[in-house]
């Protein structure tokens, strides 16, 4: 017999998404599919014909909770559309907003599943600690990039400013006093996971692994790799198939893995997988993060030149910001032809994981299939991304994704 | 009360020559700052900056006594200071923020503390020192009072501005040129004719020239915060006082200008309101 049973909406997530899972008579997951309900996200429509600086203000707004990966990479792909190449000093701040953005991030991401790792009698604790990292590496995004959140210094061409010999001295100086803080937290998130009674090869999948750059990103993008099918040729179920809201992205033709088990597996040697792998490799990236941070704080040039002046014509080539965010690789791609922006594309994270996630809680009981999600700590805002217009006479071909 | 709630009413001037060499007045703007720099209860702080040849203000930030020097002095023309605050609050790091400001900024910085608009920026401040301002003049107002009104050819030939004496002047080649403030009116910006605040009400400190005599200025002191460190300073020695029933021409003055300000201004916003315009709400 073949029971099925829904979650929805899957919970402790940005945005809204549905978990249905095929179950044997024991409970065990047969089929798992993941998908995004969350309406289109349509702001790639919206940045079109307008001028190129007005792409990161928008994009940005992709979602709250990594806005830093969204900034950074619309601005990379505006500015490699219109051929600048930034100040090192401006790459140097880059860097280190996106590193402690990432540590901020991986850190909410504590808090999400603490539920999941934690009793009465440690939670407050797991709480105080997020908090207390988030306070100290936020304070450098918000003095570097303008805002924790939605950024308003990180300029196509750069930086809107430099910061002074004061404030590299006082973020050095946080940031050292952080250290033991962000290591005990590790350890202590780390050890809740090992001892949260979760099966050792939940959530193992064997899927390529998605990741550009072991901590910051680039502006390589391989599109004769890359390839998208809609919802309705992934999912076996037509009913699925049909109500899901993103388009799967695929990387040689095949469903992908992102994230910081990802980037840990092909960049630092770490070699586990499954959802007690993905939450060690998230904690012990974030020191990872912390030393990337550091790194570029202390070469940063508080007198140096961090915008580059530029033509904003566009180079009419296409233009790519590949960033690693918090949840994996974050790819804007964008074209500027006679000074507009004239498309527009992004694939996030998540949307890479979406096919994923599903198959990744077969084989295990139902009631463990939330965890094999929150493992991968999902983000559908930015995720949601199906508009499908025909080239030629604008007509929507697949409106009835489309739920505004 | 025209002159909003204070604690204390005080003639002063500082005591640091270097700062009375460069001061409009009594120099208290400058004193109060360089002692709360000094003494580390500000970090740095926002101001009107010294204008290059063309006398158009430049918002600064300053952290340092020397660069608080070197921005002192009345500025003729208005100054969008709290433009920098942001600036100041994140990349220049500052976490305990003065700001010099005129009533109507003033009032909006209250109002950005008050409200939850405006994060880690506006709770940053912790001294607002507002200076006296019946009214202040766009650019193109001083442009048209140097070319049209006093023959320059254009007012990057003034080497001095000052407004006293019933007048406004201009210094060209060592002539000082005046122009009788009442052929100044009309080239005020027009909201100032709706404002009612001549003695920054919402400041921590309140400070300018009517009240006391040449080379001092007067003091209104009218938070806690704004009367502790205005007294600190006064018992280091770096700002020295009289009271005000001591001097000519004293609070009298003051209040008359005060008040004269708001019935003017009063008469004016009616004359709007009848015509249907918008008008400011008062606080």
């Amino acid at each position: 017999m073949k029971d099925r049973v829904v979650i929805s909406p899957t919970t402790r997530q940005e945005g809204h998404a549905e978990l249905v899972m095929e179950v044997d008579d024991e409970g065990i997951v047969t089929k798992g599919m993941y998908l995004s309900i969350t309406p289109v996200r349509g702001l790639e429509k919206m940045v079109l014909n307008k001028a190129p600086e007005t792409a990161p203000v928008l994009c940005q707004r992709i979602c709250g909770v990594c806005p830093i990966p969204h900034t950074l990479a619309s601005t990379e792909a505006i500015d490699m559309a219109l051929g600048i190449e930034i100040p090192e000093t401006a790459k140097l701040l880059r860097r280190a907003t996106l590193a402690a953005h990432n540590i901020n991030s991986a850190a909410i991401h504590h808090f999400l599943v603490a539920p999941d790792i934690t009793d009465d009698s440690n939670f407050a604790q797991a709480v105080d600690s997020v908090s207390e990292i988030r306070k100290t590496v936020q304070y450098v995004v918000d003095m570097i990039a303008g805002e924790g959140i939605h950024p308003s210094d990180i300029r196509v061409g750069g930086m809107a400013r430099n910061i002074t010999p004061f404030t590299k001295d006082r973020l050095i100086e946080r940031m050292t006093a952080l250290r033991p803080k962000l290591e005990a937290h590790i350890e202590f998130i780390k050890n809740l996971v090992l001892e949260a009674g979760l099966p050792k090869d939940l959530g193992v999948v064997n899927q390529p692994l998605m990741a550009v750059d072991p901590l910051y990103g680039t502006n390589d993008f391989d599109m004769d790799k890359f390839s998208e099918v809609l919802p309705e040729a992934w999912y076996d179920d037509p009913e699925i198939g049909t109500k899901a809201c993103s388009v799967i992205p695929l990387w040689e033709g095949t469903n992908v893995e992102t994230g910081p088990r990802a980037r840990m597996e092909k960049y630092q040697g770490f070699k586990d997988k499954g959802v007690i792998a993905q939450h060690v490799a998230r904690a012990d990236e974030m020191l990872k993060n912390y030393d990337a941070c550091m790194e570029a704080l202390d070469a940063i040039d508080p007198a140096a030149t961090v915008k580059a002046d530029y033509n904003s014509n566009g180079t009419g080539e296409l233009g790519f910001g590949i960033i690693e965010g918090p949840r994996g690789t974050n790819a804007h791609m964008a074209k500027v032809v006679d000074g507009k922006t004239a498309f527009y594309s992004a694939i996030v994270p998540t949307t890479w994981n979406i096919p994923t996630m599903g198959p990744a809680t077969e084989g295990f009981h139902h009631k463990f299939g939330p965890h094999v999600i929150r493992a991968y700590d999902p983000c559908l805002s930015c995720a949601t991304h199906v508009m499908v217009v025909d080239d030629e006479d604008k007509s929507i071909l697949k409106n009835e994704m489309v739920r505004i | 009360m025209p002159l909003g709630t204070y604690k204390e009413a005080l003639s002063a001037r500082s005591t640091e020559q270097k700062i009375l060499d460069v001061s409009q007045d009594g120099g208290i703007v400058s004193a109060l700052l360089c002692y709360a720099l000094d003494e580390g209860i500000i970090e740095g702080a926002v101001v009107a900056g010294t204008p290059d040849d063309d006398w158009r203000p430049i918002p600064t930030v300053v952290t340092s006594s020397d660069e608080v020097i070197a921005a002192a002095g009345t500025k003729y023309s208005m100054s969008p200071t709290l433009s920098v605050l942001k600036e100041a609050t994140r990349q220049y790091g500052l976490e305990k923020v003065g700001v010099v400001a005129t009533p109507c900024q003033v009032q909006g910085l209250r109002k950005a503390k008050a409200y939850p608009f405006t994060r880690f920026v506006a709770d940053k401040v912790n001294l607002i020192i507002g200076i006296y301002c019946m009214e202040n003049f766009p650019m193109a107002s001083l442009d048209t009072f140097a070319t049209a009104k006093l023959g320059f050819d254009s007012l990057t030939e003034a080497t001095k501005m000052d407004i006293g004496k019933g007048k406004f002047w201009l210094t060209k080649d060592g002539e000082d040129k005046g122009l009788a403030i009442k052929d100044t009116h009309g080239y005020e910006q027009a909201g100032c004719n709706v404002c009612q605040d001549y003695v920054a009400e919402w400041a921590d400190v309140s400070t300018g020239s009517v009240g006391s005599p040449d080379g001092w200025s007067t003091v209104l002191t009218r938070t806690e915060d704004g009367d502790s460190i205005f007294k600190a300073a006064v018992d280091a020695g770096v700002i020295e006082t009289k009271p005000m029933d001591d001097v000519k021409p004293g609070l009298p003055l003051l209040e008359k200008l005060a008040k004269g300000k708001k019935d003017k201004n009063t008469a004016e916003r009616e004359r709007r309101a009848k015509m249907g315009v918008r008008i400011p709400t008062i606080y």
